[in-house]
C-alpha cells in the first residue's frame, strides 16, 4: 500500500531522501513557491501543492502569470485591504489556488464571502475557541445555499457536497490534518500525523522508510480509532447530534456548550437542503461499454 | 452598510438581472469603506453611480483619485448635486473642496440640481460643466414633500412656473450641448407643446413616477426617499427585484385608486392612463391624503397614522 501524501518543508536535501511520493511542500513566503514546486518535481516526486503559510496579508502577495499551473494553498492571517487586491483577483480566478483564512473576527468572515463571491476558492479555519458560531452559521449558509453561484468556501461546501444521511463526513484532509491522506515531515524527516503533532514534536517514526505500509502503522491505526474513546468516556460530544460532521474535532479547543453543537446541527439541516435542491433528474441511460 | 449586506444586495440584484446600482446617503463618500465597496461592485460588473455633494476630505479625494482614475466612465460615475452659489452659497471651505473634486473627477461627474424654488438659476451649472469637463447631462430633480415632515418643496400650483423657467434656459442647454434629465414628478400637462417638442427632440418622453427602490443599511426597502417612512419592508421578504417592483406598484395603484394625481384633472387623463405621465410624484399625491378628509382605504389610513404622516 502506498503512503499518504507527504507534507514537508521546502528543503532540497529532505526532498531527495524519498521519491515517487505526492508532496505538499511548505514555504513561509510566497516568493519561494515556484522554486519549491520545481524542487519537488526535480526530486522525483509529484507536486500535490505548495502550502504558502505566511504572516503577510493576502494583498501583499504577487502571483506571476506563469504560476497558474502551480496548485497553491495560501494561508494568510487577513486579506489586507480590498482596494489593493481588486486588480489581482481577476487574474487569480485562473490560478489553481485556495485561500485559507481564520474565522475568529468579523472582517475575515466578510473576506471569505468577498473572495468567494469574486470567484476565489477559500477555506475557513475555525475551532480556535474564540469562534462566533452564529456568525459562522451565517457564513456556512451563504457558502452552501447562497443565491448565486460562487466559489466554494470549504469546509462548508465540501461537507454539504459529501453529506450522507447515514455516514460521517471527515473533512480534516482539507487542512492537511488526516493521517489517512497526509503525513507531516519536519526538517529532519521525522514523521508526525498532523501539523499540530509535528509542532509539538510528537513523531510516530524517525523517517518515512520506517513507516512501511502506512495503513499498518500502529499510530495511524490508533488515530483512526480515537473516535471510540469519546463513546467509551461518555464524552458530551458522543451524544451530540452534530457528531457525524464534527467527529469531536473541537472537543479540546472549544469550551463545552458554546454553540458548536447548534452550528453542526444547522450544518446538517443546510446540507440536507442542499442535497434536496441539487437532486438532478435521472438522465436516460444509454449503454456504454 | 456591512460587507455581508452589500454582498447579499449584489447577489440579489445580479440574480434579478439588475446591473445598475446607485450609492446614496446621507453622504456615501463618508462611509469608511466606500472605496472598497465601489471597487467591489465594479469587480462584480455592476454599473455604479455614486450620489455625492462633492465635499470630500483631501484624504478621501486622494483615495478616489488613486483608485478610480482608470475607471471606465460607462461603469462608474458620480452625480454631484450642486447648489446655486448666490442663492444658497456653500462655505468657502466647502466650495474649495467641491471644486477640487470636480477638477479631479470631472469626466466621471454628472451635475445634479434640486429645484426647490421657482426663481432658480442654472447659469452656474453650465459654467461648471465647461470649466471642469463634466458630463453633458444635467440631472434635474424637484424637491418633493416628505409626508408628515413639513419640508420645503415645489407645490403643484408652482409646477408651471418651474417648467417655464426651465425652458427659459433652452438656449443655454442647446449652446452648451447639455441634455436635461428630469427626475420623477414633472407632470406633462405643465409643459407647453413647444416645450414638450424641445424635450422630445432631446429624447425625453416619460413623465412618470416609478419606484426608485431604496435599500437601507438595515436592509429595509422603500419606494423612494420622500416615501421612506411609508410601508417599508425588509429586503429579506423578497426573492427578486421584480417582486419588490410588484409590491410598490400595488401600493401605488392602491393610492391612485383614491387620488389619481396631484391635480383634479389627473383623474381620467389620457397621458396617465397610457403610462406617459405619473400625475406628479406619488409623495405629492400622498400628501393630499394627509391634508384631506379620511375617505381612503383603511389600509392607507392605518399606515399614515402608524408613521405619523397625518400631522
Amino acid at each position: 500500500m502506498s503512503l499518504p501524501r507527504i507534507v514537508c518543508p521546502h528543503n532540497q536535501h529532505l526532498l531527495r531522501t524519498f521519491s515517487g511520493q505526492s508532496v505538499a511542500v511548505r514555504v513561509d513566503h510566497w516568493e519561494k513557491a515556484a522554486e519549491a514546486a520545481d524542487d519537488v518535481c526535480s526530486s522525483g516526486n509529484e507536486l500535490f501543492c505548495v502550502i504558502v503559510d505566511t504572516t503577510a496579508p493576502l494583498d501583499e502577495i504577487v502571483l506571476p502569470d506563469d504560476w497558474k499551473q502551480i496548485p497553491l494553498a495560501i494561508m494568510v492571517p487577513t486579506i489586507g485591504k480590498f482596494r489593493n487586491l481588486t486588480a489581482k483577483l481577476k487574474a487569480w480566478r485562473d490560478f489553481n489556488l485556495r485561500v485559507f483564512l481564520g474565522c475568529d473576527d468579523a472582517s475575515n468572515r466578510a473576506a471569505l464571502r468577498i473572495l468567494s463571491s469574486l470567484g476565489i476558492q477559500t477555506c475557513a479555519v475555525f475551532g480556535s475557541g474564540k469562534d462566533d458560531w452564529e456568525a459562522l452559521s451565517d457564513l456556512m449558509t451563504y457558502a452552501v445555499l447562497g443565491q448565486l453561484p460562487h466559489a466554494s468556501i470549504d469546509p462548508f461546501s465540501f461537507i454539504a457536497t459529501n453529506y450522507q444521511p447515514n455516514a460521517w463526513v471527515d473533512w480534516g484532509a482539507l487542512y492537511f490534518d488526516d493521517p489517512k491522506h497526509f503525513l507531516h515531515l519536519d526538517d529532519q524527516g521525522r514523521v508526525a500525523l498532523s501539523r499540530a503533532a509535528r509542532e509539538r514534536g510528537d513523531f510516530v517514526a524517525q523517517s518515512l522508510a520506517e513507516c512501511g505500509a502506512a495503513a499498518e502503522l500502529p499510530a495511524i491505526k490508533h488515530r483512526k480509532r480515537t473516535f471510540m474513546q469519546y463513546f467509551l468516556d461518555n464524552h458530551a460530544c458522543s451524544f451530540c447530534p452534530g457528531w457525524k460532521l464534527c467527529l469531536g474535532r473541537f472537543s479540546a479547543s472549544v469550551p463545552q456548550d458554546n454553540g458548536c453543537s447548534g452550528f453542526f446541527l444547522e450544518m446538517i439541516d443546510v446540507s440536507r437542503q442542499f442535497k434536496r435542491l441539487n437532486v438532478m433528474p435521472q438522465d436516460k441511460q444509454v449503454w456504454r461499454p | 452598510m456591512s460587507w455581508e449586506n452589500l454582498i447579499y444586495i449584489a447577489d440579489f440584484l445580479e440574480r434579478s438581472g439588475e446591473r445598475h446600482v446607485s450609492l446614496l446617503g446621507g453622504e456615501p463618500t463618508l462611509h469608511p469603506e466606500v472605496v472598497d465597496f465601489i471597487l467591489y461592485l465594479v469587480a462584480r460588473n455592476f454599473v455604479v453611480t455614486v450620489f455625492t455633494n462633492g465635499i470630500l476630505s483631501p484624504a478621501r479625494l486622494q483615495e478616489f483619485k488613486t483608485h478610480f482614475a482608470d475607471a471606465e466612465v460607462e461603469q462608474l460615475s458620480f452625480v454631484c448635486n450642486l447648489n446655486d452659489p448666490v442663492l444658497t452659497p456653500a462655505s468657502p471651505g466647502e466650495t474649495e473642496r467641491i471644486n477640487t473634486f470636480l477638477s479631479i473627477l470631472g469626466p466621471w461627474v454628472t451635475p445634479g440640481f434640486n429645484i426647490y424654488r421657482t426663481d432658480f438659476t442654472l447659469d452656474f451649472l453650465f459654467e461648471c460643466i465647461n470649466r471642469y469637463g463634466l458630463r453633458r447631462h444635467l440631472r434635474l430633480g424637484i424637491t418633493h414633500p416628505i409626508p408628515g415632515k413639513g419640508n420645503l418643496f415645489i407645490r403643484p400650483l408652482e409646477m408651471r412656473q418651474v417648467c417655464r423657467r426651465l425652458y427659459s434656459y433652452r438656449e443655454k442647454f442647446d449652446a452648451f450641448r447639455v441634455k436635461p434629465g428630469l427626475d420623477c414628478g414633472f407632470p406633462i400637462c405643465q409643459f407647453s407643446d413647444e416645450e414638450l417638442g424641445w424635450l422630445r427632440r432631446l429624447g425625453l418622453s416619460q413623465f412618470s413616477c416609478s419606484a426608485a427602490i431604496d435599500i437601507t443599511p438595515d436592509m429595509s426597502v422603500y419606494h423612494c426617499f420622500p416615501l421612506s417612512n411609508y410601508r417599508r419592508k425588509s429586503l429579506f421578504e423578497f426573492d427578486s427585484m421584480a417582486q419588490i417592483h410588484e409590491h410598490f406598484v400595488r401600493i401605488k395603484d392602491q393610492i391612485k385608486v383614491e387620488i389619481a394625481g396631484i391635480y383634479p384633472e389627473c383623474d381620467g387623463c389620457n397621458y396617465q392612463e397610457d403610462g406617459i405621465c405619473g400625475g406628479g410624484g406619488l409623495c405629492q399625491v400622498l400628501l393630499r391624503f394627509v391634508d384631506e378628509a379620511s375617505v381612503r382605504l383603511p389600509e392607507i389610513e392605518h399606515e399614515l397614522a402608524k408613521n405619523r404622516l397625518s400631522t
